[in-house]
């Protein structure tokens, strides 16, 4: 059945769909994702971060909402944008730190840097490809192998509006739907792929109806309100965990920041992100509301805000802390039987086998 | 709901093994499949995805009668989405299971390039993760199949780092090698040679743990004057033009790869170190193909030991054509790996 | 007279074939007139001769393949006297005379861009020929004797290359543990256009075994030093490789037909075997020795020497000897001083049989052999017959000692005219030596026991000691050999070496 509809708002206060401390959390990954966003764009911008840099200010409604219904086991395939997801997902803020300064704490122990992370062992998280979007046909595969072990979790992927004139993108909807895979689509349309607007991406209104060709449901959401892109998520979540397919849901937010962090970003036009700075940030728009139905008062979010920036700080100083990767390793780790990875790394000297 | 379909010329049923001659020799092609159903078989994870695979039992019918054993749920028919494919592959393989996707012709591969070199070839390296995927197809010419069904696409996939691939020549390697590389950990791209699927056979083992070891070459033809070191169905033409060459008394050794990344060069080098004297053979084109990698090597390490230069013989780099008289100008004759020979040895 | 040689007609060209002769010996033939006919891997064709005159020798017949460069034919001009010595093929001691002759007259055929008249005939190359250091051309082709062309033109020398002089019997002296002097230095001759192409096999194999690449003829295409050709090289005998020179044929290249020597076959060890492979040394040794046998005719005389108051003297002195000296006192030096004395007075003894002359010398060059742990070697105490039985103790006390730490130089290991071994240390009382040629004789001083012995009808215990020699029949007569020895033992039981000690 392929419907397209945009939700309404959630109906009622936010009580009424979690609980306080269900809500509080919320809030905090919230305003931690944006803290972050913040703090490592300073850090690149004073020349303290290696690498790039890809921000996710403004989505993070998305990228949290569409994240809190799935259970640890079920598996997410994000994009380098969608940092935001991992760390709800349940990543160690200071392992994300020590691979952003290519340290051997880091997920990838310095083979990759940046967004470009992941942690399957103990988050069921992709580690981020660069190609997009690559991870959607990998999702089918997770969610053809829960089928075929007849477990009911689910794989999510999450890919932006450029990604959704790729090729593999509608390979693996229009497979996912013949086969009826427990698998749900996610495309985090901020407007922009790089400098490519919507308008150059895709011929149709939204994203959002072209379900209906892959014979599954679609639904548009308003990026900017967690708690309905939350529900959202969990009604599809459900759909494929009981059997019920795959779902696509196009989750609309802006790119408040250039594609990179060298981007300036100027092709967007100054008053749509005025607009959504000012009416449709997802971390003040949902504090105001959490303040304003008395779920929180200001010494709490400020609480909240303190015990954030003390475990950024203390991330990098994990992240700094930690050594970098022995040089005499940088050709390990690519066959299994040559055990890098089941070892311990090397601190200091090349890693010994085990 | 799977249709039955008839069983093909072979007629004796639907397990491979019942498909061997009444001398219980098997083709090339039959000791491939036997070396998938004993894999099946043996390990519950493993199974296996593709295009026409299933009801139709496979263009060059390798998995025939395997629907029937095994189900459809291990036995998947796909739709023509080689990237997904791939992508099906690895996402299963990340969650413990072990497929062994088949590729229709060794050519599509490529339309699954992204996937197969960016994704599969990285996973491991960057994650730990193991991928324990197998990609299969027929290569090679030789059939008059013209470009898009005749590629050797070996070098593509060895560059990308992180992919074993193998390419047997002969029936009894053949199976003991899938077995092999379905039981490994990493991602194996395992190419049949269509050439020979049907018309090279002989006695192959049946115990169930066979196994040949990847990354091991054989010398298929013992000689002391000149070492041909080659791979594939060039491996059967290096055979005939040592015959010929045998009654011109020039000696000469012919080394098969079996898996051509990563090579064994401790036995390529082993030859070079008797004979003095190499020819590097190959399916793949001359330019950056297996030659070249193997021809460079033996060059570099056994420098000592030559008496005459290392010499490559490979097709050009073009497209490889239809008509016979261009693809036998294309590709390396008999007669050329002799007149190779005769101008190494008289060096 | 003229050679006429293969020519190269393409730069690739590196052999031809005679098709035809056009002229027969004795026929005439004016200039410019086809002589033969060849074919190569480019072109059939006729060629020419560069003179006129008569055919006077055809070298090689028709049916053949042979290498660029190779002699063909002589032809004697017109007017040109037919006995002049002045022929291509040319000894060592004809290095001057014969290349000069030839040069003015090189056949066109090969291409030489000096001789820009007689060069018309022939569709000669561009290349100029390649020559060795020792072709005294003149400076007109400009290459240097260690260009390596694969292809060019290169004209046989009319010279054997200075190097290979007298190496057929000195090579197997036992001097071979030095052949490292032999290895390397020397450019190699022209033996044809890919006679200087050397793999790194060949490179390899021949600095590991210490060859002359000099002496070892290619079998390969042009004339290339092949593997099979150092492999027989090793395996025919250490640093003497198959020498080239054969006095009819000197100048020309091996045909390419020559066929190479069999390998030498696995050695796998049996129940209770280990097998073990020879040093190049033990091989050159083993060479050596057998070319020694099969060279000289070798007989052997003994006599007995009563030395006992040589052992009284030595017992007496030895230590006073050491600490005034500061090297050991033997018998070496006593029996070297007296048999230095006996060659001198025995000139023939001493001599060496160079062809059909022996050469007399008077002076003594003593070679003593000394065991190490590589084997046997033979350093050289040059002029012993002007030392006294000091002078001898510190020489072999300390050729010996450098002999065992491998600090011999080259010419410490050769040049002897007489050499004295000397087993009895280890306990024989009569040896029969091989002659270290080209000595005449080789003396063995065995063990000096106490014996019962006559004296004045009386049985009487002296110290005797038996000393014999293995000479070279060809040389010298039992007589001589007798007399001599005789010599030696008058001289060891009547001299009084106590003075000479300075005890």
């Amino acid at each position: 059945m392929a419907t397209t509809r945009t939700r309404e708002p959630a109906e009622g206060t936010s009580r009424a769909r979690f609980p306080d401390d269900e809500l509080k959390r919320i809030l905090y990954l919230l305003k931690l994702c944006r803290y972050f966003d913040e703090r490592i764009e300073a850090l690149y911008r004073q020349g303290r971060l290696p690498g790039a840099i890809y921000s996710g200010r403004g989505q993070e409604g998305t990228h949290v909402g569409v994240v809190l219904p799935l259970r640890p086991d079920d598996s997410l395939f994000p994009t380098h944008r969608d940092l935001s997801a991992q760390i709800t997902k349940g990543l160690d803020l200071k392992r994300v730190m020590a691979q952003f300064w290519g340290r051997i704490d880091g997920y990838t122990r310095g083979r990759d840097g940046n967004s470009h992370i992941g942690d399957w062992s103990g988050n069921r998280t992709w580690t981020v490809m660069s190609h997009l979007p690559i991870a959607y046909p990998v999702a089918l595969g997770a969610a053809q192998a829960y089928r075929m072990r007849g477990d009911d979790k689910v794989a999510m992927a999450i890919c932006g509006d450029g990604a959704t004139s790729n090729g593999r993108w509608h390979e693996a909807l229009n497979w996912s739907a013949i086969a009826k895979l427990p698998v749900v689509w996610v495309v985090n349309n901020n407007r922009y792929a790089y400098s490519t607007p919507n308008e150059l991406e895709f011929p149709v209104p939204t994203i959002a109806e072209r379900a209906a060709a892959y014979a599954m449901p679609g639904v548009r959401v308003d990026g900017s309100d967690v708690l309905e892109v939350e529900a959202a998520a969990r009604e599809a979540v459900e759909r494929a965990r009981s059997g019920g397919g795959p779902s696509l849901i196009e989750s609309v937010s802006l790119r408040w920041r250039g594609h990179a962090g060298h981007d300036p970003a100027k092709y967007v036009p100054k008053e749509l992100l005025d607009d959504h700075m000012g009416q449709k940030d997802p971390v003040k728009n949902f504090e105001q509301r959490l303040l304003g139905e008395g779920v929180v008062d200001e010494d709490e979010v400020k609480e909240i805000q303190g015990r954030i920036e003390r475990e950024f700080e203390e991330g990098y100083e994990y992240a700094l802390a930690s050594p970098f990767p022995e040089p005499a390793d940088h050709a390990k780790g690519l066959w299994v039987e040559d055990g890098y990875w089941t070892s311990e790394p090397g601190r200091n000297g090349p890693t010994e086998y085990s | 709901m799977s249709q039955r379909v008839e069983a093909g010329a072979a007629g004796h049923g639907a397990e491979p093994r019942g498909k061997r001659t009444e001398d219980g020799q098997a083709t090339y092609l039959i000791a491939i499949a036997e070396g998938l159903w004993e894999e099946m078989e043996r390990d519950e994870r493993v199974f296996m995805l593709g295009e026409d695979i299933g009801v139709y039992g496979g263009a060059f019918k390798v998995t025939e009668g395997f629907l029937d054993r095994f189900g459809s749920q291990r036995v998947i028919d796909t739709p023509i989405a080689e990237e997904s494919i791939v992508g099906m592959a690895i996402g299963s393989a990340m969650e413990g299971f072990r497929p062994i996707a088949e590729f229709q012709y060794a050519d599509f591969m490529t339309s699954g390039f992204d996937e197969i070199s960016t994704a599969l070839a990285r996973v491991h390296y960057r994650s730990g993760v193991p991928l324990p995927v197998v990609l299969r197809g027929p290569s090679g010419g030789m059939v008059r199949a013209s470009s898009f069904h005749s590629i050797n696409p070996e070098p593509w996939f060895s560059y990308a780092g992180g992919i074993k691939v193998i390419c047997p020549a002969f029936p009894s390697d053949a199976k003991g090698l899938i077995k092999s590389a379905i039981r490994d950990d990493n991602p194996c791209m395992f190419l049949e040679h269509k050439w020979i699927y049907r018309r090279i056979r002989e006695q192959v083992p049946e115990e169930p743990d066979f196994l040949v070891p990847i990354s091991s070459a054989a010398v298929k033809r013992e000689g002391d004057d000149v070492s041909i070191v080659t791979y594939g169905a060039m491996v059967h033409r290096a055979l005939e033009a040592a015959d010929a060459l045998a009654k011109e008394d020039v000696s000469a050794e012919v080394v098969d790869l079996r898996t051509v990344y990563p090579f064994d060069e401790e036995t390529v080098l082993g030859s070079i170190q008797k004979t003095s004297r190499a020819l590097v053979l190959s399916e793949s084109y001359r330019f950056v193909g297996i030659g070249a990698e193997v021809a460079s090597t033996i060059a570099e390490k056994a420098f000592e030991h030559l008496d005459a230069p290392v010499v490559r013989l490979s097709p050009p780099n073009v497209p490889v054509p239809f008509s016979p008289t261009l693809e036998d100008a294309f590709l390396p004759s008999v007669d050329d790996i002799v007149g190779e020979v005769q101008k190494l040895s008289a060096w | 007279m003229t050679t006429i040689r293969m020519p190269q007609l393409g730069e690739t060209i590196v052999e031809g074939t005679i098709l035809k002769w056009l002229k027969q010996e004795g026929e005439a033939i004016e200039r410019d007139e086809p002589l033969f006919e060849i074919s190569t891997d480019k072109v059939d064709t006729e060629v020419p001769s560069p003179v006129g005159g008569t055919v006077e020798k055809i070298l090689v017949e028709e049916g053949k393949t042979v290498p660029v460069g190779t002699d063909l034919a002589e032809v004697s001009e017109d007017g040109a006297g037919g006995g002049e010595a002045d022929q291509a093929a040319g000894t060592a001691s004809d290095a001057g005379a014969g290349g000069a002759a030839d040069s003015g007259d090189a056949a066109a055929a090969s291409g030489d861009g000096t001789d820009a008249s007689d060069a018309a005939e022939s569709p000669s190359p561009s290349a100029p020929p390649a020559r060795t250091a020792q072709a005294p051309e003149p400076a007109a082709s400009g290459e240097s004797a260690d260009a390596v062309q694969e292809g060019s033109a290169a004209e046989m020398p009319a010279v054997e290359p200075a190097t290979a002089q007298g190496q057929e019997a000195t090579a197997a002296s036992a001097d071979g543990a030095s052949s490292a002097q032999a290895g390397g230095a020397q450019p190699l001759p022209d033996r044809g256009p890919r006679s200087k192409i050397l793999s790194p096999l060949v490179r390899r194999l021949a600095d590991e075994h210490q060859l002359d690449l000099s002496r070892i003829e290619g079998t390969g295409t042009g004339g290339r030093i092949t593997k099979q050709d150092v492999m027989a090289a090793i395996e025919g005998g250490g640093a003497a490789a198959a020498p080239s020179a054969e006095p009819a044929a000197a100048g020309q290249p091996a045909p390419s037909e020559a066929p190479a020597p069999a390998p030498a076959p696995q050695v796998t060890a049996g129940a209770g075997e280990e097998v073990v492979p020879i040093t190049h040394i033990r091989k050159a040794i083993g060479e050596h020795m057998l070319t020694s046998l099969q060279t000289s005719a070798r007989a052997w005389t003994m006599v007995e020497v009563n030395v006992d108051h040589l052992v009284k003297l030595r017992d007496r002195a030895k230590d006073s000897f050491k600490e005034k000296y500061g090297v050991n006192l033997t018998y070496l030096p006593f029996v070297v001083r007296a048999t230095c004395e006996a060659l001198l007075t025995h000139q023939e003894v001493n001599a060496e049989l160079r062809g059909d002359q022996i050469v007399l010398r008077r002076f003594v060059n003593m070679g003593i052999a000394v065991s190490y742990d590589a084997g046997l070697i033979v350093p050289v105490i040059k002029g012993a017959d002007a030392m006294n039985t000091v002078g001898l103790a510190r020489a072999v006390a300390d050729l010996a000692a450098r002999a065992r730490a491998h600090q011999l130089k080259p010419d410490e290991v050769q040049g002897a005219t007489f050499t004295i071994t000397n087993p009895g240390p280890y306990g024989s009382i009569a040896s029969v030596p091989i002659i270290n040629q080209p000595n005449t004789g080789i003396l063995s001083l065995d063990a000096i026991t106490k014996r019962p012995v006559v004296i004045d009808d009386t049985i009487a215990i002296r110290s005797m000691v038996n000393i014999s020699m293995s000479w070279d029949h060809r040389t010298i007569d039992g007589e001589i050999a007798t007399r001599f020895l005789a010599r030696v033992k008058q001289n060891l039981e009547s001299w009084d070496f106590a003075e000479d000690v300075s005890v």
